[in-house]
């Protein structure tokens, strides 16, 4: 059957003339009329997919001439590129383009024409079988310039044979409207292989025409099996979104948990340190950028003691010229601490500016991976959550199983005995700061990727924190945790039904009610203060 | 180099919250009672700090830049101009007290202020009772007409409804359904209660658009994607999201945007408040696409275009602004536009008092940077703007996919508004 239809198209191909009339194609390119120019891109692409080495390249130079918005129509000719160094577009020879050329407006839909005849053409082009394969999952999204023979051609043609099974599949898809029913069937069962929304909605439309009851039976059960799939998807986004969130909360709070909740100190600068540590992260960039450039790509990695260390430093200097002569007066620390704030928040605008900071961004903490049904796991965010428990079970095992972190919690519990033990509580304060406001500055870089970076950026994680690390209890880590998890989770659940407007307000009024009722939030801690 | 120092230091000083409120007096009272004959004085109300700060703080830097402009010709009616800036913080109250220190305290012949409409609306009161002059350099959700305020920009019906209308055309994909996200205040609200009535009025269905808001400075997008992708894979028919978000939740929403691998191919977002600026920290490439729509667009031909660009990018230099000197943004031009149509006025009216400003100003027209001539309408304090459709590409810019043939009558109050 297939070899037939193989057959059948081989002569056609013979039939037709390899050679595209360029200067028709080209003219309906520079026509008006999006119709013409979205069949004229279809038409290169099906003539450098057939015709031969030169007319694959000429096609391809157009079609990426299109893409990058560098077509030039004049009333003499279609140029490429400007000035000096242009091309002719009918046979590519060098040319200067003419003054009077308009550059051709790409909307949506020629660019989206324009990717998939360049995925068409790389399949035919393309040496190396990941690019072919690249070019075979663009063409299930993009089928614009896609048409059957020509996928059989590119099929008789493939060598490969994870590409060959790829293209078999996108071509099983699109037989949805095949006249032979066994074939409408196969399609269903290939769609509803992966199990999006988007592939219900392609079977969910195919059965409204549907009329052969075998089809109508195999595209219901598909559509159900891809509804659990989906079902599950969403419950696991919801999940993830909570986890993400949570995760940013805890980051925010877990410095603040320990400057706060075991030194007492109201810190409003914490947010700034947080900004500080991005900042950090954003010199270590540039600095890799110019001394190593090959390290780019891990350049957050590579930021993360810097920023610990940056941040670090401005907080033990804050401590000794600021906080040190105000631990028995928390009033005037909330102030002094504010001021510094302001005054990091201005130091940094003055001299580096108000604009958001561009961070590259590494292939760790680009896009997503598809899990299931509708679920992505956006990578910014994993990475987030990665830091957050790593940085929490850090100060966990430090505070828990370290000479210092001995010191932090007797300090924190009675400063005058710890003392009188014969621990040094003001080295401890400055070190336990130093570490607060550290974490704070390794939130800095976990949270490059997810928010912007500018000097107003810690405003807006500041009351957050608060708010985590008083309703998890003063002084308890394993509440800070409790708290943003609960918080993170109640806030996505609440989001997608009423609104993220009232899930602020709801998880605002839970809190204040939970505050009234325990004083000492969810862990309160044991001890004298 | 005075003047210079001068800026830093209020700049510095208006950023401190302590500091705000007393940013605009310390040194133009002496200088007042020294040579009040010879100056005129303009005020901005501009923030440079809080939410708005990353796009707001620049136009104080525009005004002050054409003040310079009028003043190397000569000044106004033979007077130097001046400027006052100030910073209000994001803070929508402190907009309205600011505005009226400068009109009572510093005598200012114009203000140009207000990002957001909410701020607008704060000094609205203001200005009518003390009968000022406020330039409003934003394009917003229009249902005002103020004798007080000149609306430099467009309202919907010049701006939003012609950017949809090409989206739902075979050129923008035909859209079908809508996804409407907007910040939670005024100018979102009215903005898709004004495109509801639109859609109505084309017979589309109710069930054909969603309608969500978050709050102002809102950054996790996470659940709102996880929606619109869910949105847009259900049946109907292309969808487009309308994205009325303002601030820093532009490339917040963006960045979630393009990490949950949609592309604009598959769902533009047309972000109406989406501006260079918003870009400037962000990879575009894979955002290549999305569209906004502006009265102007850095990318829009013509020589004035590039004399504009060229002057801002010395001003910048010169004065050590700490703003990027190779992007310029709609309401850059407007607040630009403002001055010198101002200006314009003043001459024509031969005067600097705000009734004969006002008078006279339909009367001059401006050659703006867009490439469009530009007056003030005949009955209504609306400026005629042209229509800019930009499609964001792979270097933060916005190329000019459409723009209008003229500028299109501005209609101050929207017929598919339903109460």
């Amino acid at each position: 059957m297939r070899i037939a239809w193989l057959l059948i198209f081989v002569a056609s191909l013979a039939a037709t003339p390899a050679l595209a009339d360029r200067p028709t194609l080209l003219a309906s390119l520079c026509a008006p009329v999006l119709a013409e120019q979205i069949e004229a891109i279809s038409a290169i692409a099906q003539a450098g997919a057939t015709g031969g080495y030169e007319e694959a390249r000429w096609a391809q130079t157009v079609i990426a001439a299109v893409e990058g918005r560098s077509l030039r129509c004049s009333p003499v000719g279609v140029y490429i590129g400007e000035g000096e160094d242009a091309l002719e577009a009918i046979d590519l020879a060098a040319a200067e383009t003419p003054a009077g050329a308009s550059a051709l407006p790409v909307n949506n839909r020629l660019r989206a024409t324009a990717a998939s005849a360049a995925a068409v053409l790389s399949l035919f082009s393309e040496t190396d079988p990941t690019a072919r394969g690249k070019a075979a999952t663009t063409l299930e999204r993009r089928r614009e310039a896609l048409s059957l023979p020509i996928l059989d051609a590119a099929l008789a043609a493939e060598e490969d044979a994870t590409v060959a099974t790829t293209l078999d599949a996108l071509r099983t898809r699109m037989m949805l409207d095949d006249p032979d029913a066994g074939k409408r069937i196969r399609a269903v069962e290939a769609i509803s292989a992966v199990g999006s929304l988007r592939n219900r909605t392609l079977i969910a439309e195919a059965l409204t025409v549907e009329t052969d009851p075998l089809v109508i039976e195999s595209g219901e059960a598909a559509i159900k099996e891809i509804d659990r799939e989906l079902a599950v998807g969403r419950a696991l986004s919801t999940l993830y979104s909570g986890l993400s969130y949570a995760s940013v909360l805890l980051l925010a709070a877990l410095g603040l948990a320990i400057i706060f909740g075991l030194m007492g100190v109201i810190n409003l600068a914490q947010g700034e340190f947080i900004m500080i540590g991005a900042y950090a992260a954003w010199f270590v960039q540039n600095a890799i950028r110019v001394a190593a450039p090959g390290l780019l790509e891990w350049y957050l990695i590579i930021a993360m003691p810097v920023s610990f260390l940056a941040a670090a430093i401005v907080g033990i200097a804050m401590e000794a010229l600021v906080l040190r002569r105000l631990y028995d007066r928390p009033l005037m620390t909330l102030l002094a601490t504010w001021a510094v704030s302001l005054l990091l928040i201005n130091l940094v605008r003055v001299t580096i500016g108000t604009q958001n900071l561009e961070f590259y961004q590494p292939f760790y903490v680009t896009g997503g991976i598809p899990i299931m049904g509708d679920f992505i796991i956006t990578l910014n965010r994993l990475f987030a959550i990665a830091i957050a428990i790593a940085a929490f079970i850090g100060v966990v095992a430090l505070l828990r199983f370290s000479t210092f972190g001995m010191n932090v919690r007797a300090v924190a519990q009675n400063r005058a005995m710890a003392s009188a033990a014969g621990i040094d509580a003001r080295r401890t304060d400055r070190l336990a700061i130093a570490l607060g406001s550290g974490l704070a500055g390794l939130a800095g870089v976990a949270l490059a990727p997810l928010y912007n970076v500018n000097p107003n950026m810690g405003a807006g994680f500041i009351v957050d924190s608060f708010m985590v690390v008083v309703l998890g209890g003063v002084g308890s880590l394993l509440g800070t945790v409790v708290a943003s998890f609960g918080i993170g989770q109640i806030n996505v659940m609440i989001e997608p039904i009423y609104g993220a407007v009232t899930a602020k307000v709801v998880v605002l009024l839970l809190v204040i009610a939970f505050i009234q009722r325990r004083p000492e939030g969810l862990f309160a801690q044991k001890g004298r203060r | 180099m005075i003047r210079l120092n001068r800026r830093r230091l209020l700049q510095g000083a208006g950023a401190t919250a302590l500091g705000a409120a007393a940013a605009s007096f310390p040194a133009p009272s002496l200088i007042r009672s020294a040579q009040a004959a010879d100056i005129v004085k303009l005020g901005c109300l501009f923030s440079s700090s809080g939410a708005m700060a990353n796009v707001e703080g620049r136009l104080t830097t525009v005004v002050r830049m054409a003040a310079e402009e009028l003043n190397a010709r000569g000044g106004v009616l033979g007077r130097t101009v001046e400027v006052v800036g100030t910073d209000p913080a994001s803070d929508w109250p402190l907009y309205a007290q600011l505005g009226r220190q400068l009109i009572q305290q510093d005598q200012v012949a114009a203000l140009f202020g207000c990002w957001t409409s909410v701020s607008r609306k704060s000094v609205l009161p203001v200005v009518e009772q003390e009968d000022a002059l406020l330039y409003y350099p934003l394009h917003f959700e229009g249902e005002e007409n103020s004798p007080n305020v000149v609306y430099l920009n467009s309202p919907p019906s010049s701006s939003v409804l012609p950017a949809v209308e090409y989206l739902m055309g075979p050129d923008g994909g035909e859209a079908k359904r809508f996804f409407m996200l907007g910040s939670d205040y005024v100018w979102p609200r009215t903005i898709n209660q004004q495109l509801k009535g639109y859609w109505a009025s084309q017979g589309i269905e109710a069930d054909a658009w969603r309608e969500e808001y978050v709050p102002v400075g809102h950054s996790n997008f996470q659940t709102l994607v996880n929606q619109i992708r869910e949105f847009a894979d259900q049946p109907g028919g292309q969808p487009v999201v309308i994205l009325t978000v303002v601030g820093n939740s532009i490339p917040d929403f963006f960045r979630e945007f393009a990490n949950q691998g949609i592309s604009a191919l598959d769902v533009p977002v047309l972000g109406l408040d989406a501006l260079e600026a918003d870009f400037e920290g962000l990879d575009t490439a894979s955002l290549a696409g999305h569209l906004n729509c502006w009265a102007y667009l850095q990318t829009a031909e013509g020589p004035r275009n590039q004399e504009f660009l060229k002057s801002w990018a010395d001003y910048v230099a010169a004065s050590g602004s700490p703003y990027r000197g190779d992007v310029a943004i709609d309401p850059m031009v407007s607040v630009y536009d403002g001055v010198h149509l101002w200006a314009l006025a003043a001459e024509a009216a031969g005067s600097f008092d705000v009734p004969e400003v006002r008078a006279a100003s339909p009367s001059v027209s401006f050659a703006c940077p867009s490439g469009y001539d530009i007056a003030m309408m005949p009955d209504s304090t609306y400026v005629k703007r042209g229509v800019f459709i930009g499609s964001l590409n792979e270097t933060q810019g916005f190329d000019v996919l459409w723009q209008s043939e003229d500028t299109p009558d501005p209609l101050p109050f929207s017929p598919y508004m339903k109460s």
